[in-house]
């Protein structure tokens, strides 16, 4: 038997991201495309090996075969060991028949077997849905501390916000008074971060106990987190300081990528003691042209830039044409962008083709309504044809007609 | 499919004397080229492309960075558990004492070599740079039933180590080889990548130890009568790297995107060491023109006709111009730097100038402060 982790950490990578529509019609949110050669997933991924967590279990559900074959076997993360590593989890059959991950708590219930095998003292939950830097080593260290059952970290949001999140209230020592689940009128701004740390043999009776009970949906933030804290079971929360951002939509995915271009976000990505690892692309260094004129952007390996380029987040391998412009957008591997087209305020998913002069998405100082305006979506492997338009907030998920 | 059958040795030392400034702390290996790459990742990919599965590195001197870039061999897919990657440190006998020449390292690998169970051997040095299909060459090698194949290229020879040229007979088997004479003339001249029966190295390694022969091509020229001896022509993008000078000018050579096209196909990628590196940053001020950007760089000033290793700062201000930069180093506001090589983490204080020419680049050593 080998040495035995002290916490092993359960990553919930089955969420589909509904709301980012076209973009997760084929792949499961925590395997969107972010910041020039990230996926989502790489976030905590690259939280958990920075924070000494090397047992990982990730559980699939929907669309998992990119997810699956980007994991692989976790090598870009440190993850492929002999002891622990990471393992994927996908719902599986069973003598009594084949059940889905019917919620986050059910997802862990399905997996007891697998959590058992480490007999760890504690277990990390995490989703595959934010970016952000945390060392959850120090949220351990805190739980220890305050000998929790529970720990829930936590980051103080504006409170104009607070309605859209799960918010704690907190006694002086730290501990959970109260929870309100997306209240009208928030008397707390500290919101949930969905990060939470438990000890191993409680949460195991939690879930057991929630699986008999047929009422219950199966959930950490609905079910299990509610009778622990009716029990009294000593719950705390921990308090997170950083950038952190949900990329649940379109709107969001877009921002958070432009906060790399923004010298006041505090996330730098480039910070040697806190690696953001991923799988990267065989590619050489990207080519400025003569005629190119690139600012105030990111750009990747094996890109190769003859137009425009503002304000905008380039994947690998990306061609943008002479005289083509591309500003305030996000530009997914592979697509290319050809002569005196136009890409602003979009995000063009991978391996697209914007033909010769054809506009995607407006500017929104150019609309007539700016209740119309939104960031246009081009999804992966459309042709959007010569000339043609793609209007703001559109989503197009097939080739758009041009003219011939 | 003979490539599975065949043996790769590397020489990640031969020639160094060739780049003194540059491999006075490293190998010809791990001489950084094109913005990410190190010289070894050319002939190591070339290998995996043509599905070549084990390769033997031989190493000299100054190879903890080599050590250090390949590591197990692992973005190669080269860590295995048959065959695989090996690095072959200097075997030193009282005998032998330290290698000197290629003979005398592969003699002191001769172990490596005989317990190896592939029946031939491809053998190259690292300053030679191109997608080579080697794949082809053992074919050709194959086809001909050859005891050695010599790729050559045609062109005009610049330097003493690469003037052995060829005559042919009318099968392609090579008839002589002797000395060039003149440095201006086209020629068929060999680029010592070389194919050979195992149980025939091991033999000639014997003899010229015996000998006392230390040049490969010389002991190869002793028996051009009874063994037979084939050229290969390798066409394309080739170049040799022999001096301080080439490595500049082949350097920027990539800036030309139908040689880029040709030293990395889109189906035989050249694989390296990641260093998960953001992707680069271009600020406000940033104007780049005609120039290769690694990831990790962040640029502010100025940048013309440059190729940018990964995490190099340009400052606000800074005038880069026909220089290489190479990993991490720093240029400061408003410094300039025209026909310039800059070694890993270099830093160019503000408003310090360097200016070279396009026939003698300056060359500025690693982590020197200027």
């Amino acid at each position: 038997m080998a040495v035995k982790p002290e916490c092993i950490a359960m990553l919930l990578a089955g969420g589909q991201g509904s709301r980012l529509g076209i973009l997760t019609k084929q792949i499961a949110k925590p395997a969107v495309p972010y910041g020039g050669k990230y996926r989502i997933i790489d976030f905590p991924l690259s939280n958990c090996v920075n924070s000494g967590i090397y047992t990982v279990g990730v559980l699939t559900q929907y669309q998992p075969l990119e997810l699956n074959d980007y994991i692989g076997n976790g090598q870009p993360w440190d993850l492929d060991r002999a002891n622990g590593g990471v393992h994927i989890l996908s719902p599986y059959q069973q003598i009594k028949g084949t059940e889905w991950y019917k919620g986050t708590a059910n997802a862990i219930y399905q997996n007891i077997n697998f959590i058992e095998r480490y007999d760890p003292e504690y277990v990390l939950i995490l989703s595959g849905d934010h970016i952000y830097k945390m060392d959850y080593s120090k949220m351990i260290d805190f739980h220890k501390k305050k000998e929790a059952d529970c720990t829930i970290a936590m980051l103080e949001v504006p409170w104009d916000e607070a309605s859209r999140f799960g918010l704690m209230i907190t006694n002086e020592d730290g501990s959970i008074a109260e929870f309100e689940e997306k209240p009208k009128n928030p008397r707390s701004n500290k919101a949930s971060m969905g990060v939470y740390v438990f000890n191993w043999k409680k949460l195991r009776q939690y879930l057991i106990e929630d699986e008999a009970n047929e009422g219950s949906g199966n959930d950490f933030g609905h079910d299990v987190i509610p009778a622990m804290h009716e029990n009294g079971e000593r719950m705390f929360a921990y308090q997170f300081d950083g950038y952190w951002k949900d990329v649940g939509t379109i709107n969001s995915l877009w921002d958070a990528n432009l906060d790399l271009l923004n010298p006041k976000v505090d996330l730098n990505l480039d910070d040697d003691s806190w690696k953001i690892y991923s799988r990267s692309p065989v590619a050489p260094p990207h080519y400025i042209g003569d005629n190119a004129k690139v600012v105030n952007s990111m750009i990747t390996e094996g890109c190769e830039i003859k137009g425009d380029i503002d304000f905008s987040v380039l994947f690998a391998n990306v061609t943008v044409e002479e005289g083509a412009e591309v500003r305030y957008s996000i530009v997914m591997p592979g697509t290319v962008i050809k002569k005196g087209a136009v890409v602003q305020y979009s995000i063009v998913a991978e391996n697209a083709v914007i033909e010769e002069g054809a506009v995607v998405g407006e500017r929104p100082e150019n609309m007539e309504d700016i209740d119309d305006w939104g960031v246009a979506v081009v999804g992966s492997g459309v042709k959007v044809g010569r000339g043609a338009k793609v209007a703001p907030k559109a989503m197009v998920d097939s080739d758009v007609g041009g003219e011939e | 499919m003979s490539s599975n059958n065949v043996l790769g040795i590397i020489f990640s030392n031969a020639y160094d004397e060739l780049l003194p400034e540059m491999t006075t702390f490293r190998t010809m290996g791990s001489v950084p080229f094109a913005g990410r790459y190190r010289l070894i990742d050319f002939p190591l990919s070339n290998m995996v492309n043509a599905g070549i599965p084990q390769v033997g590195i031989i190493t000299k001197a100054n190879y903890r960075s080599l050590m250090d870039h390949v590591g197990t061999g692992k973005a190669w897919d080269l860590s295995r558990k048959r065959d695989g990657m090996t690095i072959l440190p200097p075997f030193n006998t009282t005998e032998t004492g330290m290698s000197v020449s290629k003979l005398d390292a592969l003699y002191g690998s001769i172990d490596y070599i005989s317990s190896s169970d592939k029946e031939y051997v491809l053998l190259t040095d690292c300053n030679i740079l191109g997608s080579m299909d080697y794949e082809d060459m053992i074919n050709a090698h194959v086809k001909k039933n050859a005891d050695i194949t010599i790729a050559y290229t045609h062109g005009v020879p610049k330097q003493v180590n690469y003037a052995t040229e060829y005559e042919f007979g009318d099968d392609g088997r090579i008839a002589s080889s002797r000395f060039v004479g003149n440095f201006n003339i086209e020629t068929n001249y060999s680029i010592k990548v070389m194919v050979i029966r195992r149980s025939l190295l091991e033999r000639l390694l014997q003899e010229a130890h015996a000998a006392r022969v230390e040049n490969l091509e010389s002991l190869i020229a002793m028996h051009l009568i009874h063994l037979q001896v084939y050229g290969y022509e390798q066409k394309g993008y080739l170049r040799v790297l022999s001096s301080l000078q080439d490595y500049y000018d082949v350097s920027l050579e990539l800036l030309n995107r139908e040689n880029m096209k040709q030293i990395f196909p889109q189906d035989k990628p050249v694989y390296t060491k990641t260093r998960d590196q953001v992707p680069a940053f271009y600020g406000i001020g940033s104007d780049v023109k005609n120039s290769l950007i690694a990831d990790g760089c962040r640029i502010e000033g100025e940048v013309e006709n440059c190729i940018l290793f990964r995490g190099v700062t340009v400052s606000k201000g800074a005038k880069i111009k026909n220089s290489i930069i190479m990993q991490g180093s720093f240029i400061g506001e408003n410094a300039s730097l025209n026909c310039v090589i800059l070694d890993k983490s270099v830093a160019i204080k503000p408003g310090k100038a360097i200016c070279g020419a396009d026939n003698f680049p300056v060359y500025v050593g690693k982590e020197i402060v200027i």
